[in-house]
């Protein structure tokens, strides 16, 4: 009874995967049907000459450095927080878990409607601040715009993982920490933390796939710009494949991040198992 | 005693054989319906000409543009003429090209007619669309009123037409709308300030054929300085994105600088084979230099906005003149009426140039012929006379004509001035202007040119960023250009 299964999961991923891998050596062309005219590794040796690569992979690491990192930090400072609220907790939980259940692209619209400076609101208060620029015109800040509204979005989902594994702290070992006259913070550092670890490592897996893959608040605020301060490897990808429509080399670029995202899995799924987590 | 029962697994209602040939024969099935191209049209050959495909259903797929808006809320008049439907999907531009492109990859021909835009759909498919000289010839079918020698000839050959040789003959699209960019100034601003103006510029700054880019500039720096009725002077398309190569081109062909050797037949008929850019020309360099300049005093929001963005911050009365499409005469008059006017572009040292960006209207080859002739029927009401005249007044849209005779009639001509039941027109004569041989600009019409563009449009962004020079960022766009052209055309 496994062959229906094994069907679908040829149907979904490895038919796909073995057709991309195809691509990823040839020149496909589209007129008068899909048809596939064999290059050689032409266009993987283009990953070699092209200028801008190099860049667009920089740029997203630095993307996931800092979304990533500050996501994490946040959403476990806040879930400690909520963790030690004694009224309200679900309410406020309620409250910070909203940006999640909103979708990527319409945070990126929404992003886009309330830092234009001509109708938007967070422009209009930067503007009451003393701020005389465009958010989204210098590179600087156009990169912080967009990170933030990745980070205002995602930071809830860190805080409930990391609040799901704080309330499985056992009470019997805080009280003993208590008693043996251990501080808020040192309590958090050797006991919480470590406790809460391999939670926060999923969490952190979790964040990874994401961010490598961070497209839709990019495309809809900025398109990549300005002066491609913005333009990631997923930014580039769409560009290759669906303006460019040079799939040959979306593919070695599709193939490039699959392979980047299956390494930074391994990493965390390597330091989840010396945890001793489970799996 | 009762016999031993044996543990035995529960019974499928379905054996495991079954199962699988049931899943086998499903997944064919979807593959040979998904593979099966459309049904032909419904054909009467006893009814009149235009009632033949009575019962057909047309799909059309267009960018959502003022044009398609019209046409699309009030469809009723092609319905009744002929008995076919027509089902319109309006797209953004880039997703536009995505369908068609994706649409022609699986040949199953799912839309009739195409929105083709020359640079993304045209050039890049030009074999997948039917050549409608073939339905004009037809005596069986109706013909074009006033024939293809009605469209505006530049319009027929740019939105129309691709390739070289006997290609070139064939007319692919017709022309369905004709946007080109325009100086639009607040007119008001204009007249209150002119004297001061020209005592402190040292020329009359009303906007006129003589003016140039340079007193343009100055222009702006003098409502930057001088006035508080705007914020800025100037405001400009110059996001990271299609849009600002628009803004870029205009400048680029009045200081006399070319993409490619043959600009103007590239840009006019299109080729698949332009040669090298031209962009490393001191021609190009010198355009780069002083569109630097020009975004340096224009308003900071110019590098967030295309051509929406600057059309809502003129409308919002953050500048006073801006080059923009001039399909946004009609949203201005709503919200500044009687206080914008409308120019051709400032000339630079070799001439002035408006960038047009028109569109036309094709037929896949990849469906069956009766609904190939059916959708000439569309193709014929939609850019019929009535029916772009009825546009321009439309309360949704507002068209932009594309035939000689629609601007001759006289409720259009009445309508170029205050107050104007079709407000597009108000910027008629600067648009004709702009239409003239020596004026229209014409970007590459290549299959590559999305490319092409996005790597121009990458390094403008850096050079208005500051991040490179202007010699700088012409060298390393004609370099990824010329590395684009050198590659060919992969789909």
């Amino acid at each position: 009874m496994m062959a229906p299964g094994l069907l679908l999961l040829a149907a979904l991923s490895i038919l796909p995967f073995a057709a991309v891998v195809a691509m990823s050596f040839s020149r496909v062309h589209l007129l008068g049907g899909l048809r596939l005219e064999a290059v050689g590794a032409d266009n993987w040796s283009r990953l070699l000459d092209d200028p801008d690569m190099a860049w667009v992979w920089a740029r997203t690491a630095g993307y996931f450095a800092v979304t990533v990192g500050t996501e994490m930090v946040l959403g476990t400072v806040l879930a400690v927080f909520l963790w030690r609220l004694r009224h309200g907790r679900n309410t406020a939980l309620s409250l910070l878990l909203l940006p999640m259940f909103v979708a990527p692209v319409i945070v990126g619209l929404l992003g886009r409607f309330l830092t234009d400076s001509t109708f938007g609101l967070y422009a209009w208060l930067l503007e009451q601040a003393g701020y005389s620029g465009d958010v989204m015109a210098d590179k600087t800040t156009a990169f912080a715009a967009v990170t933030l509204m990745d980070v205002w979005e995602w930071t809830p989902l860190v805080t409930l993982i990391a609040l799901a594994g704080l309330t499985s702290v056992p009470a019997s070992v805080l009280e003993a920490a208590s008693l043996d006259g251990a501080g808020t913070l040192r309590t958090l550092r050797h006991i919480v933390l470590p406790s809460i670890a391999p939670v926060l490592l999923v969490a952190l897996l979790i964040r990874s796939m994401d961010a490598l893959r961070y497209f839709d608040i990019i495309w809809n605020t900025t398109g990549g710009g300005p002066a491609d301060a913005t333009k990631t490897a997923s930014i580039r990808l769409y560009e290759t494949a669906f303006r460019f429509f040079d799939f040959g080399y979306a593919a070695v670029t599709g193939l490039l991040m699959l392979a980047v995202t299956t390494v930074v899995a391994r990493y965390f799924v390597r330091l989840l198992d010396r945890n001793g987590t489970p799996r | 005693m009762s016999p031993p029962v044996t543990a035995r697994p529960p019974a499928l209602p379905l054996g495991r054989r079954a199962l699988l040939r049931g899943t086998a024969a499903a997944g064919a099935l979807g593959f040979l319906s998904a593979c099966g191209g459309r049904a032909d049209a419904a054909f009467d050959a006893d009814a009149e000409p235009w009632r033949r495909y009575a019962g057909t259903t047309l799909n059309f797929v267009s960018e959502n543009t003022a044009p398609t808006a019209a046409i699309a809320a009030d469809l009723r008049p092609f319905t009744e003429l002929t008995g076919i439907r027509v089902t319109i999907v309006t797209l953004e531009l880039s997703a536009l090209a995505q369908r068609v492109a994706l649409d022609l990859a699986s040949g199953n021909g799912e839309y009739d007619v195409v929105y083709a835009d020359p640079y993304m759909v045209l050039a890049p498919y030009a074999p997948a669309f039917a050549d409608l000289r073939q339905f004009q010839d037809d005596p069986a079918l109706p013909r074009l009123p006033g024939g293809f020698g009605d469209f505006i000839p530049t319009h027929l050959d740019a939105a129309g037409r691709f390739g070289e040789g006997a290609d070139a003959e064939k007319i692919l699209a017709l022309p369905y709308d004709s946007p080109t960019m325009i100086w639009q100034y607040r007119a008001d601003l204009f007249t209150k300030h002119r004297d001061r103006m020209a005592d402190d510029l040292g020329f009359d700054p009303m906007p006129s054929d003589d003016t140039t880019w340079e007193q343009y500039y100055a222009i702006a720096r003098w409502f930057n300085d001088k006035t508080d009725d705007v914020a800025y002077g100037t405001g400009h398309q110059a996001k990271q994105h299609d849009a600002l190569m628009c803004d870029f081109s205009n400048v680029l062909w009045a200081y006399g600088g070319r993409y490619f050797q043959d600009d103007a037949r590239v840009g006019r008929l299109g080729t698949t084979d332009p040669g090298g850019s031209l962009l490393r020309s001191p021609e190009a360099e010198a355009a780069a230099a002083f569109y630097q300049r020009l975004l340096a005093v224009a308003d900071p929001g110019s590098r967030t906005w295309d051509w929406d963005g600057v059309g809502a911050g003129f409308r919002a009365g953050r500048f006073a003149m801006c080059p923009n499409w001039h399909e946004f005469a009609a949203s201005n008059e709503q919200v500044l009426p009687g206080k914008v006017g409308y120019a051709r572009l400032p000339k630079g040292p070799a001439r002035s140039a408006g960038m047009y960006g028109g569109t036309g209207i094709a037929i896949s080859e990849a469906v069956p012929r009766r609904r190939r002739e059916a959708a000439w029927l569309f193709l014929v009401w939609a850019t019929a006379p009535d029916t772009q005249r009825a546009n321009l007044a439309s309360e949704v849209g507002g068209g932009t004509p594309t035939r000689t005779s629609v601007y001759e009639m006289p409720e259009v001509v009445a309508a170029q001035e205050r107050p104007s039941a079709m407000p597009n027109m108000l910027s008629a004569r600067a648009v004709r202007d702009a239409w003239a041989e020596e004026n229209i600009g014409l970007r590459p019409k290549i299959p590559m040119w999305n490319e092409c563009d996005t790597a121009l449009y990458t390094q403008l962004s850096r050079l208005v960023a500051g991040d490179t020079s202007p010699a700088g960022a012409m060298r390393a766009a004609a370099d990824r250009i010329d590395r684009v052209v050198a590659r060919g055309w992969v789909a």
